[in-house]
């Protein structure tokens, strides 16, 4: 398992645990001190997130769809510090 | 006239007694049983709340707390860590409707509209306070309040601390440190970076002084006018249920 810290600029912090496979990933907990509205889409989110390339502009994308379409908000942390992150965590396994 | 809002003050209880009462509140005013509240409350034992959205073992010493007799409970809300300590430590929240006047609708300004009832309260006791964005008010550029938000079921609940003193030693027992190594620099850069009432102004504050202060502020910075009131049948009923869950391994452990 990769796990990666990311500070985001101005003081948010994003914890990432990733299981990848052959590039992919299998599992994604994404944990920090952000806010996300409405919290309980953050269990979505990483399951929208399964399968897809472990590539930063991928996984972006991923985030700003769900986010779009379920309407969720982030605040402190960005889609592209979390898909930072995610990378991160699989440059740790 | 000014519009009346709800105040209670509910005193010192349990973390797990407490995160319930603020989400049988919100529930309560969801269904338009109770008028928008701000509520006053302490935290007996301290205790230890997380955000979220974080991990209980990865930002929790459980055992340290165990052994100091401290609570830990995970938040409906977002943002960090916090220490509540008994004697440092004053807790509001708030219950509004989303659709108020008041609210913005964008998370961010309303942060500032609803902080504003501390800055304007702490300057009335001659702390400069501002806000910054996202969830802070500093004096000076040191923290001395922290804020979270959710919204559910039409209602706006934010919840947030107003440092009376601090310790972080004491917090750093609690919390968990990437390293021993680093444990006395963390401490010296909270003590740089956070500051209290009672530091600031270099006397003791006492609660209620506190607490006449922050209600006057929320009067002046919402335009209402806060009456005391109870805490209703319902709300009561509600929090010991949810009361269950807050206490419950799989809550407080579930990320």
């Amino acid at each position: 398992m990769g796990r990666a810290v990311y500070k985001v600029k101005g003081g948010k912090m994003i914890k990432v645990q990733l299981d990848q496979r052959e590039g992919k990933i299998k599992k994604v907990k994404i944990m920090g001190d952000f806010f996300l509205h409405p919290e309980d889409l953050i269990e979505e989110m990483e399951k929208a997130l399964t399968g897809s390339p472990v590539n930063e502009e991928n996984i972006r994308i991923l985030i700003d769809n769900f986010l779009s379409e379920r309407g969720g908000v982030l605040l402190g942390a960005s889609s592209s510090d979390i898909a930072k992150c995610i990378v991160m965590a699989g440059d740790q396994e | 006239m000014r519009e009346r809002w709800r105040l209670l003050d509910t005193g010192a209880s349990d973390a797990y007694y407490n995160m319930a009462l603020d989400e049988a509140i919100a529930t309560a005013r969801s269904k338009n049983l109770v008028p928008n509240t701000i509520r006053f409350f302490r935290w007996k034992p301290s205790a230890v709340s997380i955000g979220y959205f974080q991990s209980m073992t990865e930002e929790v010493d459980v055992d340290a707390c165990r052994s100091m007799g401290v609570d830990y409970v995970r938040r409906i809300t977002g943002g960090g860590a916090v220490y509540h300590d008994y004697n440092g430590e004053l807790t509001y929240s708030i219950m509004v409707n989303e659709d108020h006047k008041m609210i913005p609708r964008d998370i961010l300004k309303s942060y500032g509209v609803l902080c504003k009832g501390l800055v304007l309260g702490l300057k009335s006791l001659g702390i400069p306070a501002e806000f910054k964005p996202i969830n802070d008010i500093v004096v000076e550029g040191k923290k001395i309040s922290g804020n979270a938000q959710t919204r559910r079921l039409g209602v706006v609940h934010q919840h947030g601390t107003i440092l009376r003193e601090v310790n972080p030693k004491v917090m750093f027992s609690l919390l968990k440190v990437p390293s021993e190594k680093i444990r006395d620099k963390l401490i010296k850069s909270v003590e740089e970076r956070v500051t209290s009432i009672n530091k600031y102004l270099g006397r003791e504050v006492s609660f209620d002084e506190l607490k006449r202060a922050l209600i006057r502020g929320f009067e002046d910075a919402l335009n209402i006018e806060l009456v005391e009131g109870e805490v209703t049948e319902y709300e009561e009923r509600l929090a010991s249920e949810l009361k269950e869950k807050y206490s419950s391994e799989e809550w407080n452990f579930k990320r």
